[in-house]
């Protein structure tokens, strides 16, 4: 794959991204706060987070009293996914703006994120399966631990370990986790945690054993998942840039190798089932803001992951200052 | 006194038993299933993230379940154990075609 064709696909796609403002921002109005935070997410991956401060103050403007978000951002009831979402993007986005606001914001989701975990480590949320969401505060925390923020510091690590703990005790024998009801090919799931949870190994310095090992089984039952044509999850868009996205921190951070075979697969098949503008859900499907976002993002890592710097790739989740 | 308006969409040999069709109707997409003889018909976009639902995994209990992140609706009346409800339709067959009441 060719970095000046990757270049000219993010100049293109970002133009659109950024024609399609009003699809998510919340300057212009109430937004669903999963798809603002993808929106932030590719701002701060493409390096244009200060440009856009209004966007994040908004989003802490919408935070509830308890400290977490709703998933439509007029509404009141907070719930963990979206929550570690936006807390996640917001600490990273004042890490670049450096306003008091946000400051202050961050600690108000720090109090949700520690209020609301269970007595075995989860975070639950009833829109997405309990593993899932426990790697969202897990990740969020992270980046909280990252930037040694004093914020309840020794809460916030215990409560990180035994989030941490409860995603790698629920790892299958094969490799993969799985839940019967959300996710049972496995395949989403799967990548989200042996991203976030050896992230948290490397910022937290293997205080939970097991974890490089574990992601490391995770990463190898990927490569099984993936099709020959490059895609996982019967050509599930969404799924195979989770999947990409994921290895490319992952392979960086084992220091295993680049598996260019794998992840170039991988990024050709999302290159060749994108419309004219962004992507949708599945190939041949009318593009949606999210996916598009989350097209953006895999562009953007994988110039990154393309680069002589092996640490920028890891930068771009944030967890490197 | 609300009147039935019934939109011919397809013929019924287009949907055979196991199959499944998208079909658009007043600008809604709807996704019809043959489930053993019988016709289901649910609206495309699931609640959650707006997943399609065409492209979901069916089961013997009469249920969609979403490729996005799972969650499972019960294609007799939307209902879900997720926090939302799919919004469904009737159906019906005259003539070889196949009727939906929006």
């Amino acid at each position: 794959m060719q970095l000046e064709q990757i270049d000219r696909l993010i100049k293109d796609e970002y133009a659109f991204f950024l024609q399609e403002r009003k699809g998510w921002s919340l300057t212009v109005g109430p937004q669903d706060l999963e798809l603002v935070a993808h929106a932030l997410r590719v701002l701060l991956h493409a390096r244009t987070t200060p440009d856009f401060l209004a966007d994040y103050l908004a989003l802490a403007d919408c935070q509830g009293k308890d400290g977490g978000w709703s998933p439509f951002s007029a509404d009141r009831e907070s719930t963990v996914w979206v929550s570690a979402f936006c807390g996640l993007m917001l600490i990273r986005g004042h890490r670049l703006l450096h306003h008091e606001r946000l400051a202050h914001s961050v600690r108000k989701a720090i109090d949700y994120f520690l209020d609301t975990q269970q007595q075995d480590g989860r975070w639950v949320d009833p829109r997405w399966a309990d593993l899932d969401t426990t790697s969202h505060p897990v990740s969020f925390f992270n980046v909280v631990m990252a930037l040694n923020e004093p914020h309840r510091r020794s809460a916030v690590l215990r409560a990180w370990e035994r989030g941490v703990r409860f995603i790698i005790d629920h790892q299958s024998a094969d490799g993969g986790w799985y839940d019967e009801d959300f996710h049972p090919s496995g395949v989403e799931i799967t990548a989200h945690l042996i991203q976030d949870a050896l992230v948290a190994d490397l910022v937290i310095d293997n205080r939970v054993s097991g974890v490089r090992e574990s992601c490391a089984k995770g990463a190898a039952k990927l490569y099984e998942w993936q099709a020959v044509d490059g895609s996982w999850d019967g050509e599930n868009v969404d799924h195979t840039m989770d999947c990409t996205r994921s290895l490319m921190v992952v392979t960086c951070i084992l220091g295993a190798g680049h598996r260019e075979d794998v992840i170039g697969r991988a990024l050709h098949w999302i290159i060749a089932n994108k419309n004219a503008q962004g992507w949708g859900d599945f190939p041949g499907l009318e593009t949606n803001l999210e996916r598009t976002c989350d097209g953006l993002d895999t562009l953007l890592k994988y110039k990154a992951y393309r680069g002589s710097d092996p640490d920028d790739v890891i930068r771009l989740w944030g967890y490197i200052p | 006194m609300v009147s039935e308006h019934w939109i011919e969409v397809c013929r019924l040999e287009e949907l055979p038993p196991s199959g499944r069709k998208l079909v658009k109707v007043n600008n809604i997409e709807v996704a019809l299933f043959n489930l053993e003889g019988v016709i289901y018909a649910i609206k495309n976009r699931c609640p959650h993230r707006s997943g399609p639902l065409i492209r979901g995994f069916t089961d013997s209990a009469g249920g969609v379940k979403c490729p996005m992140h799972g969650w499972r609706f019960d294609l007799r009346d939307g209902s879900s154990e997720r926090p939302a409800r799919a919004a469904v339709y009737p159906v019906k067959v005259a003539n070889g075609l196949l009727y939906l009441c929006l």
